[in-house]
């Protein structure tokens, strides 16, 4: 015996009602979208641009052929990858801002396979090997100082960050620096970098790497017992202890998994990207992924599936705003592009934004009702 | 008899204090939990609220408080439509509302929980005032609460308390509540109803949900009752019997479930013995100079020392609060224990986690549904394997679960125990307070365990599915399982246990069958009265 109703009409409302609710998530995000792009219109507007003009040629620049489609899509590769760090973590509890810091080691780490060589497959994942590994040792730092101390993840990841990008700088500059020219590292070698799939663009193999690391992380939380138990803990840690399950180790395990991802994003940016790049002192190809990748999960949901379809429309944003910031003759600056980005982080934190515009209409209805002249009579 | 919508004597045009008006409540999912409901409520009335689980009582009552939103209907006062946008507002009308799930800050206290029901914006909390008004209420009302301990430390009984003082302190005309004495004993009970008398006569409206057919009769001036989201009944209390109820409850429906409440009706808990005796087996859980540390006190259990074998059911019965929320977490391995020993089988559960615990043959039925029984935001199906996530039957190869077998054991519990939901994989909180309940019943006696350890296992079921779980407890016992009970509701320990433990600050005040002790020794002996036995 399921169901309250036995109604016929029950069964059609209820479907429908589902369908609604069950894009409830979606809907929102992308009512989010709209919302900062509007903010970002207005704010153009008041400093004399025309967002018209802006938003083409943003949109030309993202989407607007084959080149830069698949500009977006490299510019959202590593996006996916500190996205599902965050998200990881969320899932399992806790607010994991490491992934910067987590990244840039494991870029750093990757850089290394320059130094020796091996064929072409074995040196590139002997590399991914490299990064992942880095990204995890990284963010055993916090996982241990909350396990053994109740240090809150929240502030070591933000110093481990520190750290990370002075000792990454260090690097750079003294340890991994291409003596022929000091501003760089050295470069990873064609055996082990991931192969250019769209010649001319940053697409290479590896976003066949973040998608699979995505599915896989859908497949791990949603869909085997130890995913299961990194939820549970996330979502009331009393019942699961209850449950029998050791919070401790959904900890670590969630921490070391969106380690490998952050990892495997300083690979993304080194090894993915074509021969001519190595990482330049100040970082400014990795700088910010990480936290733009926080951005990239708040929209996705903090679902895998969802970080993807946000990855490839922040990647759009980055690689159309390239686009805009040259486009007429009153081109919009690139910080307008951050901004708008700014705006629909924000807007996700408006809770249950869908359900703002039933309850506008129903305000609105009210008011009209209120305002009317026979419901004054009939109130009088 | 009136029997229908509006039944009753019509009282004058302004003889109500709120009237719902064809009151529809259809949930985002779909579920039409409120269909087309009238109901008036009057001032020097207390009104029983009555239906199976589900049948929507708290939907109802949370429409009339403010808390929900109706999709149809209005709600109206004698000056007119009212709508509330918060439960404040709600509040402010003159409506107070105990909560089955109580709306309770944790980590605040007693105290300033209700200083914080009273706060107005921008006005310091009056926490002396509140203070002074407490302690007149506990001496008036004898239920009695730790005031200085934050809430969320206390035990499901001594919080469901802190709910019902918070609102008899405020000043209300509508006092709603649902389920208040599900973890109450008899004799606070009989307390708290002397003061919502007293209270009715005063001229306040009073609204009563709960699954105890002589409470209703005790207690209530009207009954009105519910079956699934429809009125079907409102009729005076003296005007009709406990088995014209049951039926009103249950409708046509036929099952032996169904048919069981209604004879239950006169009698609910049939009387001891009628269950029989089974042999009594093998020691399976054996406990020696246990203490064991509470949260409110430095020591909650006292050196207890007890056996409970195969084949029986061990029953503790006491007020909530005196040990029994300890004793059962550090026998299950969720509270670390001072000192003694406790063994399953034989073999030591003192410092195992509990996994470990599980192992060994433990099914836990925990006293708090929504803290320790239940991910909320999970699944019907994912809470149902909580516990049991790494059964082989529910795993293939590298620990993928098998969503097609966990559905199916799933659709077989909500079969078995009756849960209404719209299915696998409906939320856990979107399920009624009494589906959640028989989710987690469900889900620890499908474990077939060697020993049950349950906390008030029968908790806000209605009268047919709290027989169902208690013929199981016997069935399972007479199937050589040993259980140990711990229950507020003490008809159902008498019932039930081969052997009665009264517990009473951490210790036994005594330990006898049931047959050896009258009503009135246990009243003596839980409120810590009488000879150590
Ligand atoms: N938040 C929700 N979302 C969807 N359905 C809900 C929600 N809350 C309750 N329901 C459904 O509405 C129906 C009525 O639930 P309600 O809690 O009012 O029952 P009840 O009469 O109080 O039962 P109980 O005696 O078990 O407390 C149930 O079928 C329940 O599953
Ligand atoms: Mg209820």
């Amino acid at each position: 015996m399921t169901g309250t109703g036995a109604r016929p009409g029950d069964r059609l409302l209820r479907g429908v009602h589902r369908t609604l609710t069950g894009l409830h998530p979606a809907v929102e995000s992308v009512l989010a979208a709209i919302l900062g792009l509007l903010v970002g219109a207005v704010l153009m507007y008041i400093w004399g641009y025309d967002p018209w003009r802006a938003y083409w040629a943003l949109l030309k620049g993202a989407f607007g052929g084959d080149y830069e489609i698949a500009s977006s899509i490299a510019r959202g590769v590593p996006l996916i990858l500190t996205g599902l760090t965050f998200s990881i973590c969320l899932r399992a509890g806790m607010f994991n801002i490491g992934a910067e810091g987590q990244m840039y080691v494991g870029a750093a780490a990757s850089i290394c396979v320059a130094y020796f060589s091996l064929p072409h497959p074995w040196h590139l994942v002997v590399g991914i090997l490299f990064a992942a590994a880095a990204g995890v040792l990284w963010s055993l730092g916090p996982a241990l100082l909350k396990l053994t101390r109740g240090v809150s993840e929240v502030i070591s990841t933000i110093m481990f960050n520190w750290i990370s990008r002075f000792l990454v700088f260090y690097l750079v500059a003294y340890v991994l620096v291409d003596p022929r020219q000091a501003q760089r590292t050295v470069r990873i070698p064609l055996s082990a970098r991931f192969p250019i799939l769209v010649p001319g663009t940053d697409l290479s193999a590896a976003v066949y790497l973040a998608v699979g690391f995505a599915l896989f992380v859908y497949v791990l939380l949603w869909h085997t017992a130890v995913g299961y138990e990194v939820r549970a803990a996330g979502l009331n840690p009393t019942a699961a202890r209850y449950g029998g399950i050791s919070i401790k180790r959904t900890m670590v395990l969630s921490f070391a998994l969106g380690g490998v991802a952050a990892g495997l994003a300083g690979a993304a940016t080194t090894m993915g990207l074509p021969p001519t790049y190595a990482i330049i002192s100040g970082l400014p190809e990795l700088m910010n992924l990480g936290f733009d990748g926080m951005a990239v999960a708040m929209v996705g949901r903090n679902h895998p599936i969802g970080i993807l379809f946000a990855a490839l429309f922040f990647g759009g944003l980055n690689a159309g705003g390239r686009v805009m910031q040259f486009y007429g003759a009153n081109p919009v600056p690139l910080e307008m592009v951050r901004v708008v980005m700014g705006a629909i982080v924000l807007a996700m934190a408006i809770p249950e934004l869908a359900r703002v515009l039933p309850a506008v209409a129903g305000a609105a209805r009210g008011l009209v009702r209120t305002l009317s002249p026979k419901a004054r009579k009939e109130a009088a | 008899m009136g029997m229908g919508a509006e039944g009753g004597a019509k009282p004058g045009p302004d003889g109500y204090f709120l009237r719902a008006e064809r009151i529809t409540k259809v949930y985002s999912d779909g579920t039409v939990a409120v269909r087309d409901v009238t109901l008036e409520l009057r001032p020097g009335e207390i009104v029983g609220l009555l239906g199976e689980n589900g049948a929507g009582k708290t939907t109802l009552t949370k429409v009339l408080s403010g808390l929900l939103p109706p999709t149809r209907g209005r709600v109206v006062s004698p000056r007119g439509p009212v709508r509330f946008a918060s439960p404040r507002e709600a509040l402010d009308f003159g409506i107070g509302m105990v909560h089955q799930h109580f709306a309770l800050v944790g980590t605040f206290t007693a105290v300033e929980n209700v200083a914080l029901s009273h706060e107005r914006p921008l006005t310091p909390l009056k926490l002396d005032a509140t203070r002074a008004k407490l302690e007149a209420l506990m001496a008036e009302s004898g239920l009695k609460v730790p005031l200085d301990v934050p809430v969320e430390k206390l035990a499901v009984g001594e919080q469901q308390r802190v709910e019902i003082l918070k609102v008899l302190s405020q000043d209300v005309d509508l006092l709603i509540l649902d389920e208040p004495t599900s973890v109450l004993t008899p004799l606070e009970v009989d307390e708290l109803f002397k003061l919502l008398r007293r209270l009715r006569d005063e001229g306040k409206a009073i609204v009563l949900i709960t699954h105890k057919l002589r409470e209703v009769g005790a207690i209530t001036d009207r009954v009105v009752v519910l079956r699934k989201g429809a009125v079907v009944g409102d009729v005076s209390t003296a005007a009709v019997t406990r088995e014209e109820l049951a039926q009103l409850m249950v409708g046509k429906a036929v099952g032996t479930r169904a048919e069981r409440a209604v004879e239950l009706s006169t009698d609910e808990i049939p009387a001891h013995g009628s269950h029989g005796h089974s042999e009594r087996g093998p020691g399976v859980l054996h406990v020696e100079g246990l203490s064991v540390a509470g949260t409110t006190k430095p020591i909650a259990v006292h050196d207890l020392t007890f056996d409970v074998y195969g084949g029986e059911i061990f029953g503790i019965a006491g007020v909530e609060g005196n040990g029994q929320t300890e004793l059962v977490e550090a026998l299950t391995g969720l509270r670390p224990a001072l000192k003694g020993t406790a063994t399953i089988h034989g073999k030591n559960i003192l410092g195992l986690d509990p996994r470990q615990i599980y192992k060994l043959g433990v099914a836990h039925i925990p006293e708090d549904r929504w803290v320790l029984g239940l991910v909320l935001p999970f699944t019907l199906a994912e809470n149902a394997i909580l516990g049991v996530h790494r059964w082989d039957q529910f795993r293939g190869p590298l620990s993928v679960l098998r969503w097609g077998k966990i559905n199916a054991h799933v659709r077989a519990l909500m079969e078995r125990f009756e849960i209404q939901a719209t299915g696998p994989n409906a939320p856990a909180k979107s399920l009624s307070g009494g589906n959640q309940q028989k989710l987690i019943v469900g889900r620890e006696l499908a474990k077939d365990p060697a020993i049950v350890i349950a906390s008030q296992p029968t908790r806000g079921l209605d009268v047919g599915a709290a027989q169902y779980i208690r013929d199981t407890l016997v069935e399972m016992r007479d199937r050589g399982r040993a259980i140990l009970l711990v229950s507020a509701d003490l008809d159902e320990v008498l019932a039930l246990s081969d052997r009665v433990a009264i517990m009473y600050e951490g210790r036994f005040m005594a330990v006898a069958r049931p047959e050896e002790l009258d009503r009135e020794k246990i009243g003596m002996l839980m409120g810590g009265v009488g000879v150590k036995g």
